[in-house]
């Protein structure tokens, strides 16, 4: 065969021996006005995703026995990012000889981040949150990192109307949402059920978040009071609170989840209905505690640190005062990624979100793995 | 070491096939990656319990272990082929188009693709493989561009590749008017059109003919562990090879000397690399726009870049479903979903939020049955923005809007197979053109760097490449080069930029 178009002859050829030229030309022609390289897109990317954002501590609020309300503000010349309720915050700051990060759920709606007001919850246990809470005074400036997470809910994937069960400061994501609900930045109907001791352990006013679409049970295990149910959160309760177009968010300690997992169960719940909040992983139970040494690369920087079996590598690393990338704590973001050069390591099987392809290759996160020998790892430098 | 013969800037494609071509010939390089990962777009991420692929639908050019494809010899030569395990598909693609009542599955293969283009039209079987002749010819003049390295003997040219020649300037459109064939074999093989993003009016025949041709005779694969996996064997290789590879690292400057040569780069928090040669893995709207001092940068420069066309914004909507593929009803790999089968149409429609008139749908349990929990499956659905339309999209509407169009396509994909899926979804992800300029800074978000013009196709960039660059010791390669978007081309279009590299150093005397 033969591949013809024009029936003038050589015509074909010829238009193809001009292609250059013509393109030549045709540059030759084009303005030199100054290269667009952001666009509207790359603009709201930056403005959804700023990466760290300095923040302030504005003002801080107990709100209960043992949680605070930690107000805080952009520092000069910064502003928070729009996030979807549910989200959450990691806050870091040196302490002491440690660099410490840690996630917090925003209490705040979407649009009062806009108006730059932040607050968060933030329970007094462990080394950083009794920082926060205790040490740190008002005007103390913290890294932000961006709000993250995928604990919100979603119009295609999610059902109408939300049971929310919560304990501790697990609530924090569902005054967020329950916020944006009644600013209309959300529209879901959210029932939420809140399992406290007594009454003087509840961290919020239920009053205060009441609007169209969302209800408060309350339920106090160790109290009785008007108004308020007793018990726990059992089979019978949740029946009462679920519809034809529900989907179950749970956010509190794991044993809750368990709990009412096997209530739902009983009432024959789809399972795939139901997402919980992942919590920290935190220190392993070991036989005997063994600490190994640790060799950390950070671009061409080296350092050498003890690890023990018992705690986590982000642990050490931040004992260490190694300023260290971590957003989630809990294995699933994978915003720690780093490589392992050597050694032995642990990842509990519930903790393990790491992409196949770093199982693979031998990736860690450091925030969900422990150290079972001596080990050398190469992580990501903190991008302040 | 603050010094190496080369540094690359990003570590996608591109970036990670440069980088270990210069350090295969013993130089010394240094990666910069803003993102915490390798890849770029070649990667994966995790939701629960799925692990989604980030960009890839499918690769060409791997062949198979006995017919090596061109790609993979790419791989053995720089020693990452045995680090990556291949999927083979099966079938080409499962074409839908309302307009025209089209619903079939084609196959990969030559022979089984003309034979089934056979029912499309009493003469499509002949068709096909005169087209594929065609091809072969195309094929092979490209070949011998490349070993004379662009200095070909006119004699030859004419004598062995004539056809090659005379389809040379024209679009795809203007091909198939030439060549005659019937609509309908005409619309089938147009179904690749989402994978370049260009209308059959700026697609150059040559390119496209040359793509299909490798898809139809040589197949196509899928890595095991996505995408990430190619990412990660092409560290391992720089690792093993003694190069650097940083992450969470912000190249803000190409520095220039006062030759304006290249003499290094600055990272976002202020250090200093030296280096006389830079690969640039990003757009050269943001080399020259940013990235330069504004007097390092020729008036030509700026005209090249301006005269571009940035493609195809994307949007992938990721979905893990509670139900396998088998139970759903979702028969196939690999799916085009077309409103109808003029993609100039298609193209026009796809300017606005309004319309997703054209998607491509990949189920791939069908490839790879265990990628996901057993009863479950994974979907991916990718569409194009042809226009900037979501630069107008604020913060406050932005989730609203991506749910919207994501609604729509999972809406579009039920329609087009009788499937129920909305009512299985256990995870979702959705990834907008603000999603992919934030991970990989493109601007608008665009996916196919610049687009396939009537006057910037393959060849002539190919044609011009010394001609388009302009700074002494910058080389830009990937997704923007002159092999245009794509896998496989991106990845070539960073060895062959680490090539001419090396040879800028033999003749630096270094």
């Amino acid at each position: 065969m033969a591949f013809k178009k024009s029936d003038v002859p050589g015509e074909d050829i010829r238009l193809a021996m001009e292609m250059t030229a013509k393109r030549r030309k045709l540059i030759d022609e084009t303005p030199a006005t100054p290269l667009v390289y952001e666009y509207g897109v790359n603009r709201l990317a930056k403005a959804l995703h700023p990466g760290f954002v300095k923040a302030v501590i504005a003002d801080k609020t107990p709100s209960s026995a043992d949680c605070v309300k930690i107000s805080l503000k952009p520092a000069k010349g910064e502003e928070f990012p729009y996030f979807r309720a549910g989200q959450f915050v990691t806050l870091s700051c040196k302490a002491g000889d440690s660099f410490l990060s840690r996630p917090y759920s925003i209490i705040s709606s979407p649009k009062e981040a806009l108006a730059g007001k932040l607050e968060i919850m933030v329970q007094r246990k462990g080394i950083f949150s009794t920082f926060i809470t205790d040490e740190a005074p008002v005007g103390t400036e913290l890294w932000m990192g961006e709000p993250s997470g995928d604990f919100h809910h979603d119009s295609i994937r999610d059902r109408k109307h939300i049971l929310a069960i919560a304990g501790g400061s697990g609530v924090t994501p569902f005054l967020s949402m329950m916020k944006a609900i009644r600013e209309g930045s959300e529209d879901f109907r959210l029932t939420l059920i809140y399992g406290a001791r007594t009454r003087a352990h509840i961290p919020f006013d239920p009053e205060g978040f009441k609007s169209e679409g969302v209800d408060t049970v309350i339920v106090l295990s160790d109290e009785e009071a008007d108004g308020y149910r007793h018990g726990f959160i059992t089979a019978d309760l949740l029946k009462e609170c679920i519809d034809d177009d529900t989907s179950v968010f749970m956010c509190g300690p794991d044993a809750m989840y368990r709990f009412v997992r096997g209530e739902l169960q009983k009432l024959g719940f789809d399972q795939t209905l139901i997402r919980s909040e992942r919590n920290s992983v935190g220190d392993r139970e070991v036989d005997e505690i063994r600490v190994f040494k640790l060799i950390v690369h950070i671009r061409d920087a080296v350092y050498e640190l003890d690890a023990p079996n018992n705690e986590t590598l982000i642990t050490a690393l931040e004992r260490a005062g190694i300023p260290a990338v971590v957003r989630c704590r809990n294995g699933s973001c994978g915003f720690c990624h780093s490589r392992v050069v050597s050694g032995e390591y642990f990842v509990d099987a519930v903790n393990d979100f790491r992409r196949s392809a770093d199982k693979k290759f031998g990736y860690i996160h450091p925030c969900s793995t422990y150290a079972e020998s001596d080990m050398e790892i190469d992580i990501p430098i903190m991008d302040l | 070491m603050d010094k190496y013969d080369v540094i690359v800037v990003g570590a996608g494609n591109g970036g990670l096939g440069a980088a270990c071509k210069i350090l295969n010939s013993g130089k010394s390089c240094l990666v910069c990656e803003k993102h915490n990962i390798p890849g770029g777009f070649a990667t994966s991420f995790v939701r629960g319990r799925f692990e989604f692929e980030a960009s890839l639908h499918e690769f060409n050019g791997i062949g198979t272990d006995e017919e090596p494809g061109s790609t993979r010899k790419v791989f053995e030569e720089l020693g990452i082929a045995d680090k990556i395990e291949w999927i083979q598909l099966k079938d080409a693609y499962h074409l839908i188009s309302e307009k025209e009542g089209y619903d079939y599955v084609m196959p990969f293969g030559a022979d089984a693709f003309a034979k089934e283009s056979g029912k499309l039209h009493p003469d499509g079987e002949k068709y096909i493989k005169e087209f594929l002749a065609l091809c072969k010819q195309i094929r092979e003049a490209m070949g011998y561009l490349g070993e004379t390295k662009g200095k070909p003997d006119p004699k030859v040219m004419m004598e062995k590749y004539p056809d090659y020649l005379a389809c040379g300037s024209y679009s795809v459109k203007e091909g198939f008017e030439a060549l005659g064939y019937p609509k309908e074999i005409v619309d089938n093989l147009n179904a690749y059109w989402c994978y370049l993003g260009a209308d059959e009016n700026n697609m150059t025949f040559l390119h496209y003919a040359n793509m299909i041709n490798s898809y139809i005779t040589g197949g196509a694969a899928i890595p095991r562990h996505r995408s990430h996996e190619i990412s990660l064997a092409c560290e391992e290789r720089i690792h093993e090879l003694g190069g650097d590879i940083w992450f969470n690292t912000e190249v803000v400057k190409i520095l220039t000397d006062e030759e304006g040569h290249v003499c290094g780069v600055r990272l976002k928090d202020g250090r200093e690399i030296e280096s006389r040669h830079v690969i640039a893995n990003c757009s050269p709207h943001l080399v020259y726009g940013k990235l330069l001092d504004s007097e390092a940068v020729p008036e030509r420069a700026i005209k090249l870049t301006n005269f571009r066309k940035l493609a195809g914004k994307g949007f992938t909507v990721f979905l893990g479903l509670s139900k396998s593929a088998e139970e759903l009803g979702i028969t196939d790999h690999n799916y085009f979903v077309y409103d109808s089968s003029d993609n100039v149409a298609q193209y026009e429609s796809m300017k606005t939020l309004d319309n997703t008139g054209a998607q491509a749908t990949v189920c791939l349990n069908n490839a790879y049955p265990d990628c996901s929990p057993e009863g479950t499956c994974i979907v991916y659905m990718t569409t194009l923005f042809t226009d900037d339309a979501w630069s107008e999209v604020t913060k406050e509407n932005y989730f609203k809007t991506k749910n919207k169009v994501a609604a729509r396509m999972i809406e579009r994909f039920e329609k087009a197979t009788g499937t129920n899926i909305h009512d299985h979804i256990e995870e979702i992800a959705i990834a907008t053109p603000e999603t992919y300029a934030r991970y990989c800074g493109h601007p608008q978000g665009t996916i196919y760097g610049y687009e396939s013009q009537y006057y910037d196709g393959l060849m002539n960039r190919i044609q011009m490449v010394e001609e388009d660059r302009f700074v002494p010791g910058l080389r830009i390669g990937g997704g923007y080069g002159e092999r245009l978007l794509g896998y496989p081309s991106s990845f070539k279009s960073g060895v062959n930029e680490a090539g001419r590299t090396l040879r800028d150093m033999e003749k630096e005397g270094r």
